[in-house]
């Protein structure tokens, strides 16, 4: 009987089928090309000296920053980030070249437009790996002369070096695409099902749902039919979500599929006790979408993927634990991006089945609570007039 | 039809007293005005007040044991930015532990480290970083190679200065070219201010065109769009503007409250001026009513609309780009970019609050939104005839 209602109802339909096979795509064709490569800057070179010149030379050459002109001063430099030509610009003091050659340190200033946190990044992170190649030669220019290996010693007695575990290209898209999908499955549920009981309530169509209890004998039964039907398409849509779109543009993946499988199942039955329980409180068909899509903002906020977790206040924490995406978010993408098994979400998983059985309960109940209301108001056979 | 006893005025009021009560009558209506805004507005910025987060667990997987890598763990756990979670012994036990969240990153000093340092072999340190969530990840990668930066450069300063060398030339002997930078306007790299200031208004414009699209659906919904109609004397613009008179109101009072808490009680850059700030206010409130109002003229099915509302308001966070800037987005998505007011609303922003340049800089973006507030007059022969003839189909 439900899945009757999902296909026949356009309204569902959408926001289970379509939603759910559209949003993944279109995220993913937004983000696609993964980084914020050649920032637009200006550089005002003060010195003018074929050290200047190559220091420039360098930074163009950088992946992140491409240098589109020379300023003459600071505020011909801000104009140019005023008409969004650029977004920052570099400062290379007049005396550059000769404290090179003193043997004195030499600053050179990064001045970046802070509308947004990739410019800066870029610009930083562009500008650092310039001057540190350059301080090598000069370092090696000057060992030269010392040729001693204590020399070299001096000049960096530690080496580093960085492994990046995962998501190594630094990726937007690898690293915000996953949380989404979690999301998305979460988000659409609450909608569907919201949407369902809302038209159930608004037409009176409760009483079906009666029938059907007095024909199976059990509130029971209705609500793992229900489950059962969403549970049947979501599985369908988990997998499109899990297997295709990763593919399709590329991104990282180095889940288990079993693992992912095991993962899911938890997640998607307690998204769809949890959308159950909340139905109930939907007068008319509308009223989900008014009262839950903006809710997607802050809940991919708090599940600690924008806005690391540990840095999340305790009480916006206790908050975010009721909703199944914050665990659902903290496995999957731990799973599918950080290629850890089943055994190292223990927590997110065990929580998910305690969600799980909980908002089961709860949906139980607010079923009860219809079917109890609906059988009084059979007896009295008085009939408000519905808004 | 039209009747011309009825004045102008006493029409108009006729219509917002109605929609006023009608606005009274049902929770949703404080739910979506009042309590959602708000409630974002107080959840950002409290989620965020750290500004730039700080005491980000990370461990050391230190082979070593001696008295320096003690140094280097007591240097990273002094990082603001860093707390040493724990030390392991071996490197899969760390990776399992950034496997399991405990920690964002690790450290690893190879034995024989202390050994090397004093024999002159120059030892490597070994940063693990994961870029899965990428904030925190570029964050402890630059702090810990501060860390050991500072590690080294203070052994070798000592050791320059006691060999006669002058500070600047030690320095300059360490780290000929440094990088200055200068985060214009946020010099702090203050997350709370990056990220509130467009996303609470975008919140606000989801919610602002889902309103409209509702207010004026219902009315077909419930079958009361002729005698809406009537009211207003038969005029489609007299009713809907008389319709929408009390959102704008609503929105603008909550969107003045929200600048007042941003900039004047959280004291959010703001370089612009109080004025061209509210006007800014108002054109996003406009713009985002007249998105719910196009949305409904081109498909009078109140669901539909609704869906298309939700879908423009969702994606906008994403492609306005004030995360992932627009630049770097593919040529098709960047010319879709410019159906979305947020896009422009975040662009004015950045231009006028946050550098303090002059509404001149930003004409376009205005001129955007205008064309974005005067659409509707084009459809509004449509949208009566839709009104007068569409019947609320379940």
């Amino acid at each position: 009987m439900e899945l009757k209602i999902i296909f026949h109802d356009e309204g569902v339909f959408i926001f289970c089928i379509l939603v759910p096979l559209g949003y993944p795509l279109l995220y993913s064709y937004i983000y696609v090309t993964e980084l914020m490569r050649d920032v637009p800057v200006t550089v005002i070179d003060d010195s003018k000296t074929a050290l200047s010149r190559e220091f420039i030379r360098n930074l163009d050459a950088s992946q992140w920053i491409k240098v589109v002109g020379y300023s003459d001063n600071i505020p011909d430099a801000r104009q140019h980030i005023k008409e969004q030509q650029t977004y920052g610009f570099f400062r290379i003091p007049s005396d550059f070249s000769n404290r090179i050659v003193k043997g004195e340190q030499v600053s050179v200033g990064l001045y970046s437009d802070m509308s947004a946190m990739l410019y800066y990044k870029g610009m930083f992170i562009g500008a650092t790996d310039v001057s540190l190649d350059m301080n090598k030669k000069i370092k090696i220019e000057r060992a030269g002369k010392a040729t001693d290996e204590d020399e070299k010693m001096v000049v960096s007695p530690i080496k580093s070096r960085e492994v990046a575990l995962f998501n190594p290209q630094q990726g937007f898209a690898s690293f915000l695409i996953p949380a989404i999908l979690v999301l998305v499955i979460q988000q659409t549920l609450l909608l569907g099902i919201g949407m369902a009981g809302g038209t159930a309530a608004e037409k009176g169509e409760y009483s079906e749902l009666v029938a059907t209890s007095r024909r199976n004998r059990g509130t029971l039964h209705i609500i793992f039919g229900r489950a059962f039907a969403y549970f049947s398409i979501y599985a369908v849509q988990a997998a499109f979500m899990v297997c295709v779109v990763p593919k399709l543009f590329g991104l990282t993946q180095l889940s288990q599929g079993l693992d992912l499988m095991l993962f899911l199942i938890p997640y998607l039955l307690s998204c769809i006790f949890f959308s159950m329980a909340l139905s109930i409180l939907m007068r008319n068909r509308e009223m989900s979408i008014l009262v839950f899509v903006f809710t997607s903002v802050p809940l991919l906020f708090v599940s600690g993927i924008s806005w690391p977790g540990s840095a999340v206040p305790p009480f916006w924490k206790g908050v975010s634990w009721l909703f199944p995406s914050t665990f659902g978010i903290n496995g999957f993408v731990r799973i599918n991006t950080m290629g850890a098994t089943i055994s190292q979400v223990a927590v997110e998983w065990r929580a998910l089945w305690l969600q799980a059985v909980a908002y089961f309960v709860l949906a139980y109940m607010s079923c009860r609570t219809i079917i109890y209301r609906e059988r009084r108001k059979d007896k009295t056979e008085l009939r408000e007039p519905f808004m | 039809m039209r009747n011309p006893n009825h004045s102008f005025l006493k029409c108009f009021w006729a219509v917002f007293y109605r929609e006023c009560r009608r606005m009274c009558s049902r929770p949703i209506y404080f739910y979506c005005i009042i309590g959602a805004p708000l409630f974002c507005l107080i959840f950002f910025t409290s989620l965020m007040h750290q500004g730039l987060p700080h005491d980000l667990p990370i461990g050391v997987v230190d082979l070593d044991n001696s008295s320096n890598s003690r140094t280097i763990i007591r240097t990273l756990d002094a990082m603001d930015l860093l707390k040493v979670e724990e030390v392991y012994h071996s490197q899969s036990e760390a990776r399992d532990a950034v496997q399991r969240n405990k920690i964002y990153g690790f450290i690893s000093i190879p034995s024989g480290f202390s050994a090397s340092l004093q024999a002159f072999r120059r030892p490597t340190v070994t940063y693990y970083t994961s870029y899965a969530l990428l904030v925190p990840g570029s964050l402890t990668y630059g702090a810990m190679r501060k860390a050991v930066e500072l590690v080294s450069g203070a052994a070798v300063r000592s050791q320059l200065l006691a060999r006669g060398a002058t500070e600047n030339q030690a320095l300059g002997f360490i780290q000929p070219i440094v990088i200055e930078p200068h985060a214009t306007f946020n010099p702090t790299l203050n997350y709370s201010i990056y990220l509130c200031n467009t996303l609470i208004p975008g919140v606000m414009m989801l919610l602002i065109s889902l309103m409209t699209v509702y207010s004026i659906g219902s009315e077909v919904k419930f079958n009361t769009a002729r005698y809406w109609l009537e009211k207003g004397n038969h005029s489609i613009l007299l009713s809907l503007g008389a319709k929408e008179l009390p959102y704008t109101l609503a929105f603008f009072a909550i969107g003045f409250f929200c600048d007042y808490y941003l900039y004047g009680v959280m004291k959010f850059p703001s370089n612009g001026g109080f004025l061209p700030m509210l006007f800014l206010t108002l054109c996003m409130v406009l713009a985002a009513q007249a998105l719910g109002i196009i949305f409904f003229s081109l498909i009078p099915t109140l669901r539909l609309a609704l869906s298309m509302s939700c879908l423009w308001g969702v994606v906008s966070f994403s492609i306005c780009g004030f995360t992932f800037p627009e630049i770097a987005m593919n040529g098709p998505v960047q010319a879709l970019s410019y159906l979305f007011p947020l896009r422009h609303y975040y662009l004015i922003y950045a231009s006028q609050t946050l550098d303090g340049n002059s509404m001149i800089y930003s004409w376009s973006s205005y001129m955007f939104l205008f064309i974005f507030i005067l659409l509707p007059f084009i459809f509004m022969m449509r949208l009566k005839r839709e009104l007068i003839h569409s019947f609320y189909i379940p």
